[in-house]
């Protein structure tokens, strides 16, 4: 039980997460919305990219904590742990959608198409759609130990399958026409990034703190749930 | 030699109660066949466009095939109240899942096989000298979506809305083996030389491998419970 134990140390600095993804968000913002120079091709279009990075960064990490709560579920049956995987999933779709969202606000000028088959956009709206049905799954399964167990393994293999996706959806559209464009190599001006990377770690820290708050509602959820089957029990007896 | 005649029983009593009741497979062969009209009707083949859709039409006829079958696959254990057996019978769990599995790829081919002449029919293909290629992609294919289809089909079968849920959950992690397999059906079709689309045929082989592997071992977790 070291993880919930370690869960359970951090949540006692809880607040402190949540102020100083607060901080950075803010000074981040205004950094990249005001004092950073527009970009020489895009112009003002650019800032868009301060929401759009971090959330699509927080997503993935959030993927990231879910499969690996869900490995250590299945390894270690922690109860604990399986609350952070059911709210990472939560989680996840939010950031998930954020930078979806986001994407296609930005692909409409830069790219002259609200979607396109990129290989990042259809890896994430496929991230979506396994979130979804992670979240759906867990819902119709009633016995906790099952719907714990179940949801891991949807969880992994999902995970293990979102490269194999992205990278036949990369080969499969380099086929037929090359890519809109590539961010690969692109060197990024130091007043950029700047405020890039306080919005990456006040997302991280958000995440966080959206995590802890999440995980400790799950588990005062399951407590009630306990709690009323008890009194049940007791009414019928 | 235990493990591997555990597969073989289990693979063997589906393929028999298959044969017995016939309900799976002819299900599957006419909503194959309804799909294929289906498309026609809605794309108004014309000879040029139809050479081109071809591929498409085939497997997403042979996935929606896949989904009907490959969803119940597990419903006669339900019901026949096997599942309990399946979790207290001294045998490796993975070989419970390989069976079931063997059994499913084999139920999908058989079906893709006997369609496959419509398809020459509908489409007015030139199949003979390319058939042990068109033969390799299917098995490739097939075997992927059945190693998917049966964990998926493990996890939904006893929640109540497993109709729904479960193509939910596979479509979305299919997406490799739709690709791959359209796209090297093209190839073989359209005439190219091998190596151009070769490489698609290692893509679903990788994508079987790797699916079959990590099924194999999460499957002793359903079983758990």
């Amino acid at each position: 039980m070291v993880v919930s134990r370690l869960i359970a140390k951090l949540q006692r600095y809880e607040g402190w997460f949540g102020v100083a993804a607060g901080l950075l968000i803010m000074v981040g913002l205004y950094m990249g919305l005001v004092t950073s120079s527009p970009d020489y091709y895009q112009g003002e279009v650019v800032r868009i990219m301060y929401i759009h990075v971090p959330a699509a960064q927080s997503a993935m990490f959030a993927y990231t904590v879910l499969f690996g709560g869900s490995l250590w579920y299945l390894w270690k049956r922690d109860p604990v742990v399986d609350n952070v995987s059911h709210a990472a999933a939560g989680i996840g779709i939010f950031f998930t959608l954020i930078a979806l969202i986001t994407g296609s606000i930005w692909a409409k000028p830069t790219w002259n198409t609200w979607w396109t088959w990129d290989p990042r956009l259809i890896s994430f709206a496929i991230m979506l759609l396994i979130l979804v049905g992670y979240l759906m799954l867990r819902t119709f399964l009633e016995d906790k130990e099952k719907e714990a167990t179940y949801a891991a393994i949807l969880a992994i293999v999902g995970f293990i399958d979102l490269p194999i996706i992205h990278f036949s959806v990369e080969w499969w559209r380099t086929l037929h026409q090359p890519l809109s464009i590539s961010t690969r190599g692109v060197a990024i001006a130091r007043d950029m990034l700047i405020p890039l990377l306080l919005m990456s770690i006040g997302f991280y820290l958000l995440f966080a703190y959206m995590l802890m708050v999440r995980t400790q509602m799950l588990y005062l959820q399951h407590l009630l749930e306990a709690k009323r089957g008890r009194m049940l029990s007791k009414v019928h007896l | 030699m235990h493990f591997f005649n555990v597969i073989r029983w289990i693979a063997w009593k589906d393929l028999l109660s298959e044969l017995r009741s016939r309900e799976n497979i002819s299900s599957m062969f006419f909503f194959a066949l309804i799909v294929i009209l289906i498309f026609s009707f809605s794309f108004s083949l014309d000879p040029k466009t139809s050479k081109e859709l071809m591929p498409g039409i085939i497997w997403i006829a042979f996935g929606f095939t896949g989904i009907i079958g490959l969803g119940k696959s597990f419903l006669a254990e339900v019901h026949n109240d096997c599942m309990e057996y399946f979790q207290i019978v001294p045998a490796p769990k993975g070989a419970i899942y390989l069976g079931k599995f063997v059994g499913n790829a084999l139920f999908m081919l058989i079906v893709e096989i006997i369609l496959f002449p419509m398809f020459i029919l509908f489409f007015n293909l030139d199949v003979l000298e390319k058939i042990p290629m068109i033969l390799l992609i299917f098995v490739a294919a097939t075997i992927g979506l059945s190693a998917l289809g049966t964990l998926f089909s493990a996890l939904t079968v006893q929640i109540r809305a497993r109709e729904v849920m479960f193509p939910i959950l596979l479509l979305p992690l299919a997406v490799p083996i739709f690709i791959g397999a359209v796209e090297a059906t093209r190839g073989v079709f359209s005439g190219d030389p091998l190596p151009l689309y070769l490489d698609w045929i290692k893509l679903l082989i990788v994508f079987d491998a790797i699916f079959m592997v990590v099924s194999f071992w999460v499957f002793e977790f359903i079983l758990d419970y």
